[in-house]
């Protein structure tokens, strides 16, 4: 049965009638079965509605996300950098080149007989952490931290301004998921969970590390 | 603890899923430096919900195809998102954007809101016995477009009447008629 209220049950349901007409319904529904059992089943049908569930697609849609994006496989990335590409003769150039300047140092450092500084090699692969555990202190992880650091402050120069910022603003993020993890650790040591985030997020700060090292030096 | 913020109303924050929301902020600003292995990871743990966003606004026809497009958009607007939001937040938004902007193409147009009571009714009054188990799902999805867009819009995704208002071009009072008549219909596929 219909009457004048019941297109008002959705309004009284949600809190959007005014104060009298709200008291008007509820003096209604005191006297009305009709009301109440259909106030009673749009209840129902709002909290059935918050209850559903989400389901993914029957079939994986990556494949062809990642095929529209420009990532040609699964775990290849966008390229961050400049390309760069040499004809023959300018890579048997590049060639003497170096053997010329190894050598000059080579003998340089024969005749001085001091040992100088070895430089970071900025696009070398440092010994990866990617498959090892991570966890807060740990002296490998530090000590990679601060070699990729510095490469990227030695590079920091040949960088454009907005590539620094964004490099920093991710590095913050990065720090500041760490520094939550390390803290909900100090609570509860033993969760796996958060162990995993705390390792997942240390890679992560390697590999954004190891990438503007990369920048950095290739743009040297 | 419930948010209450309009369009997040289903997700609730406790201390491992803020841990997860700031990986998930990593994740956001290492894609948008060009991770795909990071966007991937934001694609799993999103993909559930923006189809089945999309599959109760459009229904399953086109459901992958615009489900893909919300990615594809994300992942070309990756630079916009501040953090300021969970990410969960910016993609949700951005796929509603995506679905609505596909309804022209769809032929779900604006005269559509003017869906009849009787098309309504027609959904509400097959009382044979085997409707009555029907999916509540599936129920949604037989809604006319307007009033089924309004239900995903308010009752499921949490959205305020004034904020569906403008994402559809239509009044206030509209959304409010249709979110009621969406109810009426769906109430007799309740499980009994």
């Amino acid at each position: 049965m219909k009457d004048q209220w019941t297109d008002r049950l959705s309004e009284y349901l949600d809190g959007e009638l005014t104060g009298p007409e709200r008291t008007a319904l509820e003096a209604h529904l005191a006297s009305c079965d009709g009301c109440r059992t259909t106030l009673d089943e749009l209840r129902r049908v709002v909290t059935n509605a918050r209850a559903l569930d989400d389901r993914p697609p029957t079939a994986d849609l990556w494949p062809a996300v990642a095929a529209r994006i420009g990532l040609s496989s699964r775990f290849k990335a966008r390229p961050m950098v400049r390309r760069f590409s040499f004809t023959v003769p300018e890579v048997a150039a590049a060639s003497v080149v170096l053997a010329l300047l190894s050598g000059g140092a080579a003998w340089l450092i024969g005749r001085r007989g001091t040992v100088p500084t070895p430089p970071v090699l900025v696009s070398e692969r440092a010994p990866a952490l990617l498959n090892a555990p991570a966890y807060p202190g740990d002296a490998r992880f530090d000590a990679q931290v601060a070699d990729l650091e510095r490469a990227v402050a030695r590079g920091r120069g040949r960088l454009d301004t907005a590539t620094v910022r964004v490099i920093e603003r991710n590095l913050r993020i990065i720090d500041r998921a760490i520094r939550s993890a390390q803290s909900a650790l100090a609570a509860d040591p033993a969760n796996s969970y958060l162990n995993l985030h705390l390792a997942q997020e240390m890679r992560r700060k390697l590999e954004l590390l190891r990438q503007a090292a990369t920048l950095a030096g290739a743009r040297s | 603890m419930e948010l209450t913020t309009p369009g997040v109303a289903t997700l609730r924050r406790d201390p491992d899923q803020r841990a997860l929301g700031d990986a998930e902020t990593a994740d956001a600003a290492l894609a948008a430096s060009g991770d795909g292995r990071a966007f991937e990871r934001l694609y799993r743990a999103h993909v559930a919900r923006v189809h089945s966003l999309v599959r109760r606004m459009v229904g399953p026809d086109h459901a992958d195809d615009i489900a893909q497009d919300v990615f594809v958009r994300a992942w070309t607007k990756l630079a916009t998102f501040r953090g300021e939001a969970a990410f969960g937040t910016w993609l949700h938004r951005l796929a509603v954007n995506v679905i609505l902007a596909r309804r022209t193409t769809l032929g779900t147009e604006r005269s559509r809101y003017a869906d009849s009571a009787d098309s309504l009714d027609g959904v509400a009054g097959r009382p044979a016995a085997p409707e009555l188990s029907m999916d509540f799902e599936e129920a949604i999805g037989r809604l006319p477009d307007g009033a089924r867009q309004v239900f995903v819009l308010h009752d499921i995704e949490g959205y305020r009447h004034e904020e569906i208002a403008d994402m559809l071009g239509i009044v206030s009072g509209t959304s409010k008629s249709q979110l009621h008549h969406a109810r009426m219909a769906l109430r007799r596929h309740l499980e009994r």
